[in-house]
């Protein structure tokens, strides 16, 4: 036994030794405590602590990335009928091509020879963020007749908004595929790409396709919110008198109908807002004032027929076979 | 520990996905794996006889192919939302690993957590939320806030 262990001993230091000579951990490597982990993991954390964690790769610099195929199967899984080429200049952002410029010439590559034929996308930037705003007001305009202008223009505004855009365009991949001067690629980047995407989808397809798009991607994000969260009105009673001597309905009369725990620090009050001896709408509030306020909150979203409660927005898919049945029953 | 120390989250989808049209949410699948390693022998018959109709089922789904020495094979499944999800496939099978690229590809990204309730609506109450004064006439008296 002891003999064994003895010649387990030698063979261990030899192979030690052999590691220290040869360095080739391959051949030589000893099934034991690995002592220098220890350290090396140390070296390691005290290495992430002082430069912090790395920086962020984009995708396109990752393994496995093939722009042509991702290209394609961003109009297909969106189950749109792009032009290759122009959806793939809708990426290309002004300030990409503005940076591979100055990195070419900071190479020391020839202009002349090698000249940067990308063609970036201002136009179609525009021409989508045009249709955009065309196509939502003229929804809203349908969808909420009874609705002022102003607040057609403010639900607008909040539909193409930075943030908003900026969502819907990573969630559906448009992150990845754009070119842009610096990584990660800015907010209004990301939103001028979104438009060139519409911009595209309106030049390869119709003015149809891209309005159903827009229907399905971005008036979608109006569902569950509030109107004034989207129209910050200051002063609604103000308004609802406003659109009401434009409708020629008698003038609002606020009354007190319940309230309850006046005495109390929770205190209740519910203003009922009366015209012509019909009840408008009622609000509840902690004081009177903001019941009142809330009142004419509540009867300003009936009168323009935002309420919470109205029948959901038709999002149903049967308008996008429609021109294929016509197509089939043409051929 | 309870249910209520866990991770959870609501019912939602991504971007209201399937309200207008309904998006795969799985934008890019690469397959590793090893050429010689014993493990990846499942994984080498699903390239061979079901990666391609896999491919084009799926078109809007970009599928990458990579041999590499590699001991554990995986697949690296990539969504539209951001998330990367990695499954282990050693010693499976043809028939296992396709089952686990279509419960890959019908997954919306969204992390796996204890979802709070298994249902969700867009309009909460249609008749309005209750209060105790609900269905009462109002008073026909005068009502006056105390001081």
């Amino acid at each position: 036994m002891a003999a064994v262990h003895l010649i387990n001993r030698a063979v261990a230091t030899f192979g030690n030794n052999c590691q220290r000579v040869c360095r080739n951990v391959s051949f030589t490597q000893v099934r034991e405590k690995k002592r220098w982990m220890r350290a090396y993991t140390r070296i390691m954390a005290l290495k992430l602590k002082l430069e912090g964690p790395p920086k962020p790769t984009p995708r396109s610099h990752q393994p496995n990335w093939d722009y042509h195929a991702e290209v394609q199967a961003f109009g297909i899984r969106l189950n749109e009928d792009f032009l290759p080429d122009l959806l793939k200049s809708a990426f290309v952002n002004p300030c990409y091509v503005q940076a591979e410029q100055e990195r070419r010439r900071a190479l020391g590559v020839d202009s002349e020879a090698t000249a940067l034929t990308l063609k970036d996308n201002i136009q179609l930037s525009k021409s989508g963020a045009d249709f955009t705003k065309s196509f939502l007001s003229d929804w809203c305009r349908a969808s909420f007749p009874n609705m002022p202008a102003e607040g057609v223009e403010s639900i607008v505004g909040h539909l193409s908004n930075p943030p908003v855009v900026t969502n819907v365009a990573k969630n559906l991949g448009v992150e990845d595929l754009t070119m842009s001067g610096t990584f990660p690629a800015p907010d209004h980047v990301l939103q001028s790409t979104f438009m060139a995407v519409i911009g595209a989808l309106l030049e390869s397809s119709s003015s149809q396709r891209a309005g159903l798009f827009l229907r399905d991607f971005m008036v979608t994000q109006l569902i569950g919110k509030d109107l004034f969260d989207m129209w910050p009105v200051v002063n609604p009673m103000g308004l609802l008198v406003e659109e009401l001597t434009k409708r020629n309905i008698p003038l609002p009369e606020p009354r007190l109908i319940r309230s309850a725990g006046a005495s109390t620090v929770l205190p209740l009050y519910f203003v009922g807002l009366y015209s012509d001896k019909k009840l408008l709408a009622q609000g509840p509030g902690e004081t009177l004032a903001v019941a009142e306020e809330e009142a004419a909150r509540v009867a300003l979203r009936k009168l323009f027929g935002y309420t919470e409660n109205r029948r959901p927005d038709d999002f149903s898919p049967q308008q996008h076979q429609q021109p294929m049945i016509e197509s089939v029953s043409s051929n | 520990m309870t249910s209520r120390g866990t991770t959870s989250r609501f019912l939602k989808s991504v971007l209201q996905n399937g309200v207008g049209r309904y998006v795969c949410q799985l934008k890019r699948v690469s397959i590793l794996f090893s050429k010689k390693n014993q493990g990846s022998l499942g994984v080498r018959d699903f390239i061979e006889d079901g990666i391609v109709d896999y491919a084009k089922k799926n078109p809007g789904t970009v599928v990458y192919v990579s041999p590499q020495p590699a001991r554990v094979p995986k697949i690296v499944a990539e969504y539209l939302n951001g998330n990367v999800k990695e499954e282990i496939i050693t010693n499976k099978t043809s028939l296992e690993i396709s089952q686990l690229m279509t419960k890959l590809t019908n997954q919306s990204g969204l992390d796996i957590i204890r979802i709070r309730k298994p249902f969700h609506t867009d309009s909460p109450s249609i008749q309005g939320l209750w209060h105790p004064f609900t269905n009462r006439p109002p008073a026909i008296d005068p009502i006056m806030p105390r001081p």
